[in-house]
């Protein structure tokens, strides 16, 4: 073999070399399809029946790659003392590729005599890629269940195992009774007020005024007209909370407009009580007094709202 | 018989009250105060500024009564021979006393504008008191009478300078004390600028018919209004009362904002104020077509009639001004009929 023949084949191997060097490396990238796989779990002792348990696995792969949702667990029962009570998954990107999050809630009802060993059965999760599909398994978990009480109770020992659960509290109810409060309250003010409209307050003197007058009038003997004058001009001067004169009237109305009604009653009030005071009127009859208690009841009648 | 005469002489009246009211306008309420003191016989305190109209309103009284009016100016040097007599040499270079201001109408004065009264010395007013109180006054070895004389002094409220405040013997002498304001009507001061009408105060005051009322017979028709008009017992009682609060006004419930009401007042109104202030409210009834007396004409005068009259303590008469109209205004209002 000459030099030349010598460094043809030296250059075919080499061009093997690398060609090797390039199908080792495709092949590698395939297997790849799932560059992360993290199976994140809680601790594996100190669980008693009823616990729930959760797992979380992360799963990184190539752009592309599909998780088959069918492959994952469904929620339900497992096996006789296993449930799913939960499974939630998520995907996003990350940088070239996806990263799946499975979020799987386990709830124990193994009920152990003694401190037992158990497994969460393991799975295999599929992915598609194309019409590839590839597969990664998430491995059984072990854990540890305990009792919740020793076996046997003993009694001689002074304990008491089983006690009665705590009564349940009861439903709050502090609103409905603050509602009742609040409505007491409003109707106690309603009540108020409306006595106040009314001039049923004794303590208000100012709504009771004609009220006041009327029993005067009614306790007074019948040709007493200075008296029963009196009595009106009394309570008109309380309401006007000064003297009330003839020529103050329309100063009068336009405080109390209410009384504007009565504006031919109270000059007539006025007229005879000015021919009784200062002109010595003589002639009081049975009308006068009429006139006067008339006058009374209407202005009681304005007093509480009526007219 | 005695009612028709004084109807008569209620329709000469108002239209006395209607005459000046047209010479000068914007002043009703001092008109009717005016024309209430000249049938009641009073004389009258006029307070103002200048230039109100004072002196117009005096000369139109004095025309529609028809009788002699004389007017004197208060200054610090003014003594009381003055308003009596003046001497002076004649062209013969003799001496000769002529009567002065008071004197020279004899009885047919009836008005005397005495202006600036409080410019004047305490001995004027004290002769002026005299001729007021009793219509006379002594001079030349006699008596001179003025039957018929009503006084009209005007007090200048914005200078008090070289004055001498009126003594209260002076003031309580006085029936009224009205105050002329400045209209605030504006159809008014634009009549008072702009109409010629009220330039000419002579042509004004001559539009006045001066045989209206005769002057002479205005004390009679005036002890005619006072005998007719009677006051019930009742009014009587309420004038006592108005009486009483003047005098002693934190009894009757009357207070007024930051004053010690029991050392608010020195001295109350005089009897004889009180007799005045029925006399004006007797003549305001009468006015009114009323011969019965009645709270309301007592109070339309109370205010002109009493505010002079009530003597505040010397520690709070500096707002006399301020508390004066409360106060009047706190015994109107307090004070109730029957």
């Amino acid at each position: 073999m000459n030099y030349d023949e010598r460094s043809a084949w030296i250059g075919v191997l080499r061009l093997m070399l690398l060609l090797g060097v390039l199908i080792s490396g495709c092949s590698g990238s395939l297997q790849q399809s799932v560059s992360r796989f993290e199976f994140l779990t809680p601790k594996p002792f100190g669980y008693v029946i009823g616990d729930e348990i959760a797992h979380r696995i992360v799963i990184d792969t190539r752009a592309g790659v599909e998780l088959n949702n069918n492959t994952l667990p469904k929620p339900g029962e497992l096996n006789r003392w296993l449930t799913i009570n939960r499974l939630e998954h998520s995907q996003s990107q990350i940088g070239q590729g996806m990263r799946y999050v499975i979020d799987i809630r386990y709830q124990v009802f193994y009920a152990p005599l003694e401190v037992k060993m158990l497994a969460i059965p393991g799975f295999s999760v599929q992915f598609k890629q194309g019409a590839q599909t590839i597969e990664q398994a998430v491995p059984d978990w072990h854990f540890t269940i305990s009792p919740l009480r020793e076996l046997a109770v003993r009694k001689d020992e002074g304990g008491e195992y089983m006690r009665p659960d705590v009564t349940p509290g009861g439903l709050p109810n502090d609103d409905t009774v603050r509602r009742l409060f609040t409505s007491l309250f409003v109707l106690a003010l309603s009540a108020l007020y409306l006595s106040y409209l009314y001039g049923y307050l004794p303590g208000l003197p100012r709504r009771g005024i004609f009220k006041r007058a009327q029993r005067q009038l009614a306790r007074l003997p019948e040709r007493d007209l200075a008296s029963a004058l009196s009595v009106v001009h009394h309570a008109l001067n309380t309401l006007n909370r000064k003297p009330l004169f003839q020529h103050k009237l329309n100063e009068f109305y336009r405080n109390q407009p209410d009384y504007r009604k009565l504006a031919g009653e109270l000059n007539d009030f006025f007229e005879l009580s000015n021919r009784f005071f200062f002109a010595g009127y003589g002639g009081i009859g049975r009308d006068d007094f009429d006139k006067i208690e008339r006058l009374c009841r209407l202005c009681r009648e304005v007093e509480r709202g009526g007219r | 018989m005695t009612d028709k005469f004084l109807n008569d002489w209620r329709e000469k009246a108002l239209q006395f009250e209607q005459q000046i009211n047209r010479v000068v306008i914007g002043q009703q309420d001092a008109v009717r105060n005016i024309v209430i003191a000249v049938f009641a016989r009073g004389h009258v305190l006029l307070e103002g500024n200048v230039g109100v109209g004072k002196t117009t309103l005096l000369r139109a009284v004095a025309q529609g009564l028809g009788g002699q009016y004389q007017r004197i100016e208060g200054t610090i040097d003014l003594m009381p021979v003055d308003l009596i007599y003046y001497t002076y040499l004649n062209s013969d270079g003799k001496p000769c006393v002529d009567p002065g201001p008071l004197l020279k109408q004899g009885e047919q004065l009836s008005t005397f504008f005495f202006n600036e009264i409080n410019r004047a010395r305490p001995q004027v007013h004290s002769l002026l008191l005299r001729v007021m109180a009793e219509r006379s006054v002594g001079a030349f070895n006699r008596e001179y009478l003025f039957p018929h004389i009503q006084v009209f002094a005007d007090r200048n409220r914005v200078e008090k300078e070289e004055t001498f405040e009126l003594p209260a013997a002076a003031r309580d002498r006085f029936l009224m004390e009205i105050s002329i304001e400045t209209p605030d009507d504006d159809t008014v001061l634009d009549d008072l600028m702009f109409n010629p009408r009220f330039h000419d105060v002579d042509a004004l005051v001559g539009e006045i018919d001066s045989s209206l009322i005769p002057y002479y017979q205005l004390n009679e028709w005036a002890v005619q209004i006072q005998q007719t008009i009677e006051p019930s017992p009742a009014l009587r009682r309420y004038a006592l009362d108005l009486w009483k609060a003047a005098a002693e006004p934190g009894r009757y419930g009357i207070g007024l904002s930051d004053v010690d009401m029991s050392q608010l007042i020195q001295a109350g109104a005089s009897p004889r104020g009180m007799s005045y202030l029925i006399r004006a409210a007797k003549v305001r009834a009468w006015l009114e077509s009323r011969t019965v007396l009645l709270p309301e004409d007592v109070q339309a005068v109370y205010r002109v009639t009493m505010a002079h009259r009530i003597f505040l303590n010397p520690i709070m008469a500096y707002r006399k001004d301020e508390l004066m109209p409360e106060l009047i205004n706190g015994i109107l209002e307090s004070i109730a009929a029957p």
